[in-house]
């Protein structure tokens, strides 16, 4: 057997076993109380559910992520945040690239059933996602997102759809769980 | 050819069940992973 021949089949094994161990790991983390840094978790179980008055969200522009899972369907992942005026956002970026439509499910998901919950150091939050689809108004929050995380967002990116925001509001109170 | 998949077959099977059940391994993966996009994605 030829080297080249030996080294292409040693790279086939390798790959077939990084392969299989990378789903697996990504099936396991699903049944898992929340995500970890790359894969989508399972519903968020853990942790105090927040009950009272609507929270001053800017406390999260000092947090780099947190942890959202939808009720529809529940699954949980670990996005980047931002607040402005106290309101909490969450987005999600490329989603006019094929990148962007293949691997990014959620926002989509989201716009259809916004029932969502949140956790930032250990506490749940009820919320509802709503999509912004115009951008106007927004300059500061952008702003804010590309000195947080290098990110090209712009109001503009926003109107083109190729940036989905969303605003996280409180709950209609029929709707929260128990 | 028989000889082959059997071989796929077990291998699949070592890794699935070394990723699953021993404590950490999933976690070795994940920074595999996220090691691998940033690579690919730099």
């Amino acid at each position: 057997m030829s080297l080249i021949r030996k080294i292409g089949v040693l790279l086939a094994w390798l790959s077939l076993i990084v392969g299989t161990a990378v789903v697996t790991a990504a099936v396991k983390q699903r049944s898992e109380d929340g995500p970890n840094r790359v894969f989508s978790g399972g519903p968020l179980i853990s942790g105090e559910l927040y009950q009272g008055s609507e929270p001053d969200w800017s406390f999260v522009d000092d947090i780099d992520t947190i942890e959202l899972q939808l009720l529809n369907p529940a699954q949980s992942r670990r996005i980047w945040t931002a607040s402005m005026d106290g309101k909490l956002y969450v987005w999600s970026g490329y989603m006019n690239s094929a990148v962007g439509k293949l691997w990014k499910s959620w926002p989509a998901q989201a716009e259809k059933d916004g029932r969502a919950v949140i956790r930032v150091a250990g506490v749940r939050y009820e919320r509802q996602l709503t999509r912004i689809k115009k951008g106007e108004g927004l300059d500061p929050l952008t702003t804010l997102m590309q000195e947080k995380y290098g990110s090209r967002a712009t109001p503009e990116a926003i109107d083109a759809g190729d940036l989905w925001m969303f605003v996280a509001g409180p709950r209609p109170v029929t709707e929260t769980i128990k | 050819m028989k000889n082959l998949f059997l071989k796929i077959v077990a291998v699949i099977g070592v890794t699935s069940l070394s990723v699953w059940f021993i404590p950490g391994v999933d976690d070795g993966v994940e920074l595999i992973f996220q090691l691998i996009v940033l690579v690919a994605s730099s």
